[in-house]
C-alpha cells in the first residue's frame, strides 16, 4: 500500500500566507548571459526615442493572473505522516485596450497541491482540482500554483480573440520558457536582478518618458531579447519609472525593435498616477484594473475557507 | 408559468443591497433600460408551497455607475480606454403589492420583468376597483385610475390638491377630474344628476369652460383618445357673476365673458331671513372677539322682525329697507340707539362699537351683493341647474369671497342634508382652502368645510380642494381626504409632514414636477403614481375659445404640433 494514501486532511489554523513567498517570481533568475550589444555596441548605447515611423499599434491586449493560497493542509498519509499541501485559487484575465479597455476573458480555477496521490477537495466554492508537485515544501507548491496560473494566462490569452498584426500583446510578469503566449511581450516592473553593466545602466537612468534603453540578449534556461524604458518622470531615485519588457528570441531582432519602438511609444498612456496606485507608475491602470477584477472573481476569502473547512471536515478518503 | 412571462426578463434582483418585502435593487440587463415609474413584476418560489408568491413593484429611483472605478477622475481613464470598468444601471423599487400575501424579500438573483396588461393592473391595484375613473397617463402612455368608491363617498371622498400657483396646474387637474368624472361613464345612471360647483378664484381661467380649446393639437386629442375620454369641452355650463358695483340693475360684472353671465346677489330678505349676517364676520380671528354675541344677537332679531316688502326688500322696525346701507343703518340705530336692544344685555359699549366698526366696513365690500332694489330677484338668485356651476368671485374683496364662498356652501349643504339623499353627487372645487380653512382660529366658513369634509361623505358633497401649501390648511380637512394630489412643490413645502404620504423620492420629484404632471396618492396604493393629464380641451382664455367672438378667421394663430406640453400650461395659471 502507498504509504502516501490519502487517509485525513486538516487545515493548518495559521493564516494561509505565513511563512510563504509572498513576492518574487521564480522565474526572474539571475542571468547567466547578457549580451547587451544585440542592437548597439554596448559602448554605443544611447537613449532611443520612438521615430516617425514607429508602428503605434491601436490595439495592446494586456494578460494577468492572480493567485491567493486559501489554506494550508496537513494530509495525513496512510503510514500517518502528515505532509503539507495547499489550496489556492488563481485566475487570469485579458484586458483589451482599443477605444475602450474591455475585459475580454477571465477564467478562475482552484487547485489542491500537494504530493501525488492528492486527492480532488469538492466544496460549495467550487471543485479544488488535485495538482500534483514533486515535494512538499512551501516554495515547490508555489510554484505548482504559479506554473497552473501561467497556464491559465495562456488559455485565456487565446480566447481573447484573434488580434492580428496590429495588437501589442502585454504579459504581465517576465515570460516563462514553459508557457508561450505567441508574440506577447513580458512587462517586469521590479528590477532585483542587475543585468547590465555600469555604463549601460548609467543609459537606462538618463533615459527619458517614452524612451527605450537598445535591446539587449539575456539568456538563462532560455534566451529572450530585453530592454527597459521609461513609463513617465518618476520622483525618488533614478530608476524610478523604469520597467523592463522581455520577447521571444525567435521572433528576430528587426521584429523585436519593432516591438521595442512600440512599448515606448504605448505604454506611458496607461502609466498610473502615484494616488492612485501604490506601485505606481509601473503598475500599468489596465493591469491594476484586470488584477481587480479578477480578485474579485476568486471570490470571498472568508466564504471560501469556510467552504474549505466543511469539505475538510466532511472528508472521507 | 403566468400571463406576464410573456414579456422578457428586463434585470435581476441585486444582492449588493439589501432587498426587503418594501425596497429593493433591481441590476438592468445590457440592453434593457427602466424609467421611473415603469411596473415591475418578479416571482418567488417558497419552499413546501406550490404556487409561488408574486411580487409587483414599481421604480422608484434609479442609478448609474462605473463598477471597477475607485476616483472619481477614473472615468476619463476609463473613457480613454485605459482602465476598464463596466457601467451598471440599477432601479430602486418599491414593493406595491404581493400575491398572495406573504410577506417575503425577493431573493437576489430573482428575474424581473416588465408588468404589462392585466399584471399592471395587479400591480397598481386597478383589477380589483369596479367602478374605476382614469385620473391620467403615465410616462409610458398607460392609463392610471382612481377607485371611484373612494371619490364618490362609497368607500371615501373628497379629494385635495397641493402645490405652488403657476406652475402646479392645480385648477387645471380639478377640472379635469371633473371632465373625467363626468365623461368616462363610471359613475352610471348617476353621472346626468350629478353636478359641481366651482369657485373661479383667479382671473378668468374658468369662465370658458363651456368653449372647445382652439390650441388643442392632435397629439393632445391623441390623450384624450387614449385615456378614453372625449375631447371636449363641458356641455352644460351655467356661469355666474357679481353685479357691477352701482350698476341699479345688476349687470354681471364680468372681464372678457359677456355671454351667457348670470348676475347673482342676495335680497335683503334672504340676508335676514337666511341668518347670512355672521358670514360678514368671517375673518378667522373674529371668533375670538367679544362682538360675536352681537352678531349673533342681531342675526336672531333680523330672522325675527324684518317683514318682506316685495322685491327683496324688507321692513324692519318700521323703516323700509332697499339697499345693504339702509339696512345696517337700521342695525346701527337698534344696538347704539337709546331705545335699541339688540346688542343684548350687559354688552359694554365698545364691544357694539366694534361691531358697528366692523359692520360699516363691511358695507363697501357686499352692498351690492346684498340688495332689495332690483325687481324680479328670483333670477339672480344662485340656483344651480346645469351640470356644472362656475361662480366668479374673482373680483370680489376678500371679505366679498369669504361672504359669497360661505353663504353658498352653508346653503348648498343644507340642502343636502335637508333631502337626506348622497345621490345626486355635488362636487364642489375650492382653491385657496388656506384662506377658508387656515389651521389656526375659528370661522363660519371653516366651520361649514369642516363639515363638509366630514359629513359630506354621507350627503354626497364632494370637496375637492386645493392649496399652495397643505400645511396651512386645517388637518382634518386634509385627513378626510382620499385622494391626495400634489403637483410642483416649494421644497422647503415638500418637505413637512404633510407630505408624508410621498416617499422620499417622489417629494423630490415634486420639486421639479412641470405643469401637467401630478403626483397622486390613494388608499388602495401603497404608492404615489406619478401621472400626466391632458393639456384642457375646454378654453381657459377668451383667445383659446373657438367660435368665440374674436375668433372670427377660422383657425387663428393655432398651437403648433412641435410645442410641448409645458409651453401649452404655460400662463394657465394654477
Amino acid at each position: 500500500m502507498n504509504p502516501r494514501q490519502v487517509a485525513g486532511l486538516a487545515i493548518e489554523g495559521w493564516s494561509p500566507e505565513y511563512g510563504t513567498p509572498v513576492e518574487g517570481d521564480p522565474d526572474e533568475a539571475p542571468a547567466a548571459h547578457v549580451d547587451a550589444g544585440a542592437e548597439v555596441p554596448e559602448d554605443e548605447w544611447r537613449p532611443l526615442g520612438p521615430g516617425p515611423d514607429t508602428w503605434v499599434p491601436g490595439c495592446v491586449d494586456f494578460v494577468d493572473g492572480v493567485r491567493r493560497i486559501e489554506a494550508r493542509i496537513w494530509i495525513t498519509g496512510a503510514d500517518g505522516d502528515a505532509r503539507l499541501g495547499i489550496c489556492a485559487s488563481y485566475a487570469a484575465g485579458v484586458v483589451r485596450c482599443d477605444r475602450r479597455a474591455d475585459i475580454r476573458a477571465v477564467d478562475v480555477g482552484r487547485g489542491f497541491f500537494g504530493l501525488a496521490p492528492v486527492p480532488d477537495l469538492v466544496t460549495r466554492a467550487g471543485n479544488f482540482a488535485g495538482c500534483p508537485v514533486s515535494e512538499d515544501d512551501i516554495q515547490q507548491l508555489v510554484n505548482g500554483l504559479q506554473e497552473r496560473m501561467g497556464q491559465l494566462e495562456v488559455k485565456v490569452a487565446g480566447a481573447g480573440g484573434p488580434v492580428g498584426s496590429e495588437a501589442l500583446i502585454i504579459l504581465d510578469g517576465p515570460l516563462r520558457g514553459g508557457q508561450r503566449i505567441p508574440g506577447a511581450i513580458g512587462y517586469v516592473k521590479s528590477h532585483r536582478v542587475q543585468y547590465l553593466a555600469a555604463a549601460p545602466r548609467a543609459v537606462v537612468a538618463s533615459l527619458a518618458p517614452g524612451q527605450r534603453s537598445p535591446v539587449f540578449l539575456l539568456q538563462t534556461k532560455w534566451t529572450r531579447f530585453s530592454w527597459y524604458m521609461r513609463l513617465s518622470e518618476a520622483a525618488g531615485h533614478p530608476w524610478a519609472g523604469i520597467v523592463r519588457c522581455e520577447a521571444w528570441s525567435e521572433s528576430g531582432l528587426e521584429r523585436v525593435r519593432k516591438l521595442a519602438d512600440a512599448t515606448a511609444a504605448a505604454l506611458p498612456k496607461f502609466a498610473s498616477e502615484p494616488h492612485k496606485d501604490d506601485r505606481a507608475p509601473q503598475n500599468l491602470y489596465p493591469i491594476a484594473g484586470l488584477e481587480r477584477e479578477l480578485r474579485r472573481r476568486l471570490g470571498d476569502r472568508g466564504m471560501v475557507l469556510r467552504a474549505l473547512q466543511r469539505a475538510v471536515a466532511g472528508f472521507r478518503p | 408559468m403566468s400571463e406576464h412571462s410573456s414579456s422578457p426578463p428586463i434585470g435581476r434582483v441585486i444582492g449588493t443591497d439589501p432587498a426587503t418585502p418594501l425596497e429593493f435593487w433591481v441590476a438592468v440587463s445590457e440592453g434593457c433600460f427602466l424609467q421611473l415609474d415603469d411596473v415591475l413584476v418578479l416571482e418567488r418560489k417558497l419552499p413546501g408551497r406550490g404556487e409561488p408568491v408574486r411580487i409587483y413593484g414599481m421604480v422608484a429611483d434609479l442609478r448609474a455607475r462605473h463598477e471597477g472605478a475607485r476616483f472619481d477622475s477614473d472615468v476619463f481613464l476609463i473613457e480613454d480606454g485605459v482602465l476598464p470598468a463596466q457601467v451598471t444601471e440599477a432601479a430602486r423599487v418599491l414593493a406595491t403589492r404581493f400575491e398572495p400575501e406573504v410577506f417575503v424579500a425577493p431573493v437576489p438573483g430573482e428575474v424581473v420583468r416588465k408588468a404589462t396588461g392585466e399584471a399592471r393592473d395587479q400591480a397598481l391595484f386597478f383589477d380589483g376597483m369596479k367602478r374605476k375613473v382614469p385620473v391620467g397617463l403615465s410616462r409610458d402612455g398607460e392609463i392610471v385610475h382612481a377607485n371611484i368608491e373612494f371619490i364618490d363617498g362609497t368607500r371615501g371622498a373628497h379629494v385635495n390638491i397641493s402645490g405652488i400657483s403657476g406652475v402646479a396646474t392645480k385648477t387645471s387637474y380639478a377640472v379635469f377630474l371633473l371632465h373625467s368624472l363626468f365623461t368616462s361613464g363610471q359613475l352610471g345612471e348617476a353621472a346626468v344628476n350629478t353636478k359641481a360647483l366651482i369657485f373661479n378664484v383667479k382671473g378668468e381661467d374658468l369662465l370658458f369652460l363651456d368653449r372647445a380649446n382652439r390650441n388643442l393639437d392632435g397629439e393632445q386629442q391623441a390623450r384624450y383618445t387614449a385615456l378614453g375620454l372625449p375631447a371636449q369641452p363641458f356641455t352644460s355650463v351655467e356661469l355666474w357673476a357679481p353685479p357691477r358695483p352701482g350698476d341699479p340693475s345688476a349687470a354681471p360684472r364680468t372681464g372678457s365673458r359677456s355671454d351667457g353671465v348670470t348676475s347673482f346677489f342676495w335680497t335683503l330678505e334672504e340676508f335676514c331671513r337666511d341668518e347670512l349676517l355672521p358670514f360678514l364676520f368671517a375673518d378667522a380671528d373674529d371668533e375670538r372677539q367679544q362682538y360675536t354675541i352681537v352678531v349673533h344677537n342681531v342675526t336672531a332679531k333680523l330672522r325675527r322682525e324684518a317683514r318682506p316688502v316685495g322685491d327683496g326688500g324688507v321692513r324692519v322696525g318700521g323703516v323700509t329697507c332697499r339697499t345693504f346701507e339702509q339696512l345696517i343703518e337700521v342695525i346701527s340705530d337698534r344696538v347704539e340707539g337709546e331705545e335699541g336692544d339688540w346688542a343684548g344685555r350687559a354688552i359694554g359699549g365698545g364691544t357694539v362699537n366694534a361691531f358697528v366698526r366692523r359692520l360699516h366696513a363691511a358695507r363697501k365690500d357686499v352692498q351690492h351683493l346684498v340688495r332689495g332694489d332690483v325687481p324680479n330677484p328670483g333670477k339672480h338668485r344662485l340656483d344651480f341647474q346645469a351640470q356644472l356651476a362656475v361662480v366668479d368671485i374673482a373680483k370680489l374683496s376678500r371679505r366679498a369671497q369669504r361672504f359669497v364662498v360661505g353663504v353658498v356652501l352653508r346653503r348648498t349643504f343644507q340642502h343636502k342634508e335637508d333631502t337626506g339623499a348622497r345621490e345626486p353627487l355635488l362636487f364642489v372645487v375650492l382653491d385657496e382652502l388656506n384662506k377658508y380653512a387656515p389651521r389656526e382660529g375659528r370661522s363660519p366658513i371653516k366651520e361649514i368645510l369642516l363639515d363638509i369634509a366630514e359629513r359630506g361623505r354621507s350627503l354626497g358633497v364632494i370637496l375637492i380642494g386645493a392649496q399652495q401649501t397643505a400645511s396651512e390648511v386645517e388637518r382634518r380637512i386634509i385627513a378626510n381626504s382620499s385622494l391626495r394630489v400634489v403637483g410642483r412643490l416649494d421644497s422647503a413645502e415638500a418637505g413637512r409632514p404633510e407630505y408624508a404620504f410621498l416617499p422620499p423620492a417622489h417629494r423630490q420629484r415634486a420639486t421639479i414636477s412641470k405643469p401637467g404632471t401630478m403626483i397622486l396618492s390613494q388608499p388602495e396604493l401603497p404608492v404615489p403614481l406619478v401621472l400626466e393629464f391632458p393639456f384642457p380641451a375646454w378654453a381657459t382664455r377668451p383667445d383659446e375659445a373657438a367660435g368665440a367672438e374674436s375668433a372670427g378667421d377660422g383657425d387663428g394663430p393655432g398651437v403648433g404640433s412641435g410645442s410641448s406640453v409645458a409651453d401649452l400650461f404655460e400662463g394657465l395659471g394654477e
